[in-house]
């Protein structure tokens, strides 16, 4: 056979191999989920690297009614972890597939090797199915044929006939051949680890959509008969008092990140201002101390706020000292001007440190300038505006663009720690009204709802951000992101 | 004629000068001032300190609040899974940071480009919260230890600060080193990894100081195993409690004990969670400036 039918066999190999993985973090296809009670969240994966949910979680009360044998258990894990291993031998094969032809033997004898430990191991979990059923109360324990078994059978099947085809038709090595790979393919297995564990956090939450499109509450199955369509869609702008809701929760969204973007010159300032103070030492020790505070959590902002605004706390010493005050009050229960408050802490924590990448800028401005604008006879003002500043603005317009493509996401941890039952209604920005709905609230439409916001923040932030590079790349002919 | 313009602008300039001291030395007091009056608090004369008696200078100095603290279960155990996160959480970041910020260098890489971006614009998306809690609750990594590491292992920021800074080392190096038959691995370790030490330290700090405040995934994730919350995580709750309880005095007249303890506790926490922050930061802090603006500006 030709070279070109072994390369379009190895391709054709190639995908399989990922369509079974794929299979492998997918909950729907799990072969091993055999009982109702396994939850659907659990993909073979899952079910391999955490025992404890077969052992602990699934069938410790069956275990205890007898209702199942423990042996049963261990079968099913077993059978699990070695269908599991049978995949990770596929995906091994796969990479040494992007070696020399002495390499690519090698994988697709790994591959046959891996595809007939796959279906040992799917054989085991059918075995352990058997004697599931044998117990009288496997009712209980309500029993589901999963769709995985064949799945992966068919899978397996299908690479044992695609390996020894490939074998067949892929040229024999030569005597003194050594194992080799192209740097071009080395490099990109050294760092395909690296694009798993973003695929698996950055990109797979996405599959998490479609809770926006189904009837689910936190711990329950989905399936598709509590498919609803757009209902929740409909729900979210059609109920009043929601939007209602959603009206006040943006309001403090767009208040909060609006004050903050009014106010992104203050960092520049900062800097402006404290290279204008010409010892090294005072300005070094400035620095480092106004920048502390941003290296500390929210949790211990507000512990610091507690601790001086609380009804002992400093600031009710220093008002009745002064006279200002008769009694002490815990000025964190006072809710008044909550949009102020948030921004005062916000810059008590960030302004240093926002200050740093100007002070870095300004330290790169060319120090020839300054000294032919001073012979020119620009005074202290005129040097600031006339080249400081305009050296710094390139760097102001990029964080002022992220600021404004940002402009949804105000973060969670400063007003989850500030919130407290009074201040909701102005401390509520849209990151802590999805945490609120959906994690802390059980009612029925929590999580498709907060899965909605969450969507549609998502959207709407990454336009923005398109939309605000496009600005930049028009305005200055460089791209932010 | 230009002596003149000197003299008239010195008037300003002293003004100026005044005002600016004055301004920073505010500031800067603001900044640092509540660490103080943490740290006077926790060690004074308990009773005073509940009262608010304690506001300028401790008095009856003593050091019980902290030797009883570290005895409390709960907390050594938080204490030990934050330390726990954040050396495993820190190393295995910088490690990959390094390693991949190196690699995405290399332009010989079968599709350079298309994985830079893949990898990089997660940055500017997410799928939202309860999607990120069902893929984590999904991949077995809530109630587990190691849900507070492998998703933290990539950072995009950190990989790009790491690459650009690579970039900015001469080629030269690596390329002898190539000839002298060293493989990627080797050139790594024994080349770039030394080279880059400004901006790894960098990385260190940002994501040792990042885990050790971590408290949302601790909230979000470990619900169910109270033994694996964070230090921070455990503040969050004695505060809420505090905070609570303040109210409910107000109003009635409780039990005052329960109110003196816990501003003790709370405060006597936080301060000794701030402690190592404040011991490691100075030493770091001159590193960013330089690895900042190589990194954050181009982006």
């Amino acid at each position: 056979m030709t070279k070109s039918t072994s390369a379009t066999l190895i391709i054709i190999k190639r995908a399989l191999v990922v369509l079974t993985c794929f299979a492998a973090f997918f909950p729907a296809f799990n072969p091993a989920k055999m009982s109702g009670l396994i939850t659907g969240n659990a993909s073979l994966f899952t079910n391999t690297i955490s025992p404890g949910i077969i052992f602990n979680d699934v069938f410790n009360r069956p275990l205890r009614m007898e209702w199942i044998e423990y042996s049963t258990i261990q079968t099913i894990y077993f059978g699990a972890l070695i269908t599991f291993l049978g995949v990770a031998a596929l995906a091994a094969a796969a990479c040494l597939s992007f070696g020399n032809t002495k390499l690519r033997r090698l994988g697709l004898v790994v591959a046959l090797g891996g595809s007939v430990v796959g279906i040992v191991g799917n054989t085991i979990l059918r075995v352990a199915y058997g004697m599931m059923n044998e117990n009288a109360n496997v009712h209980r324990l309500e029993p589901i044929e999963p769709l995985g078994f064949i799945l992966f059978y068919v899978l397996f099947a299908a690479m044992i006939v695609l390996a020894v085809a490939t074998l067949v038709s892929l040229p024999k090595s030569e005597e003194n051949e050594k194992f080799q790979m192209d740097s071009k393919y080395r490099l990109f297995l050294m760092i395909l680890p690296f694009l798993v564990l973003v695929a698996l956090f950055a990109y797979l939450p996405l599959w998490g959509w479609r809770y926006a499109f189904f009837n689910f509450r936190l711990g329950q199955e989905l399936s598709m008969e509590n498919f609803v369509g757009f209902r929740w869609f409909e729900f979210l702008f059609g109920n009043p008092a929601r939007r209602a809701d959603i009206v006040r929760v943006l309001t403090n969204t767009f208040a909060l990140s609006g004050i903050g973007i009014a106010t992104s010159w203050l960092p520049m300032v900062f800097a402006i201002f404290l290279a204008e103070i010409k010892s090294n030492h005072p300005r070094r020790a400035i620095q480092t101390l106004t920048t502390i505070p941003n290296f500390i959590s929210w949790v211990l902002v507000y512990s610091v706020a507690f601790a001086i605004f609380s009804t002992e706390g400093f600031l009710n010493w220093m008002l009745m000292n002064l006279g200002i005050m008769e009694s002490g009050t815990n000025h964190l229960m006072d809710n008044g001007s909550m949009w102020l408050k948030m921004w005062l802490w916000g810059t008590w924590k960030g302004l240093g440190w926002s200050a740093i990448i100007y002070i870095a800028g300004i330290s790169s401005i060319d120090p020839q300038l300054y000294e032919a604008a001073t012979v020119d006879g620009a005074g202290r003002f005129r040097r600031m505006w006339h080249i400081t500043v305009p050296g710094l603005a390139s760097t102001f317009f990029v964080l002022l663009l992220l600021g404004i493509a940002n402009v949804l996401s105000n973060g969670l941890e400063q007003y989850l720690v500030f919130q407290n039952h009074a201040n909701r209604s102005t401390i509520e920005v849209l990151d802590l009204y999805i945490y609120n709905q959906g994690l802390a609230s059980q009612t029925s439409s929590a999580v498709p709802l907060a899965t909605i916001m969450g969507m549609l923040k998502s959207i709407i932030s990454v336009t923005l951000l398109f939309s605000a590079n496009k600005v930049s790349k028009l305005l200055r002919g460089e791209s932010i992101v | 004629m230009k002596l003149d313009h000197y003299k008239k602008s010195s008037g300003g300039d002293i003004a100026f000068n005044i005002f600016n001291g004055v301004f920073f030395t505010l500031f800067t007091i603001i900044c640092i001032f509540p660490f103080y009056y943490l740290f006077i608090n926790t060690i004074s004369d308990n009773e005073l300190v509940s009262s608010g008696r304690i506001n300028l200078l401790p008095q009856g100095i003593h050091f019980t609040n902290y030797t009883a603290l570290m005895q409390a279960a709960e907390l050594g155990r938080a204490l030990f899974i934050t330390i726990s996160r954040t050396v495993l959480g820190t190393a295995s970041m910088v490690l990959t940071s390094a390693f991949v910020g190196y690699l995405v260098t290399k332009d010989a890489m079968f599709g350079r480009k298309f994985i830079y971006r893949f990898i990089i614009i997660t940055m500017y998306f997410n799928a939202g919260l309860i999607p990120w809690f069902m893929n984590m609750h999904m991949l077995g990594l809530t109630n587990n230890f190691w849900g507070y590491i492998i998703p933290a292992i990539v950072q995009p920021f950190n990989i790009i600060l790491v690459k650009t800074y690579i970039e900015s080392i001469p080629k030269e190096l690596e390329e002898s080193a190539f000839m002298d038959g060293a493989g990627y691995f080797t050139t790594f370790r024994a080349i770039v990894l030394p080279l880059c030490k400004p901006i790894l330290a960098t990385i260190t700090v940002f994501g040792a100081v990042g885990h050790w405040n971590a408290f949302t995934d601790s909230i979000i994730l470990m619900q169910a195993e109270p033994t694996l919350y964070t230090l921070q995580h455990r503040l969050y709750l004695y505060l809420q409690f505090a905070s609570d309880i303040g109210d409910v005095l107000r109003e009635g007249s409780l039990d005052v004990d329960l109110m003196l303890s816990n501003r003790v506790v709370s405060l006597t926490v936080s301060m000794g969670s701030i402690i190592p922050i404040l011991c490691v930061y100075p030493f770091m802090q001159r590193y960013f400036q330089k690895g900042l603006m190589l990194g954050a500006v181009k982006g």
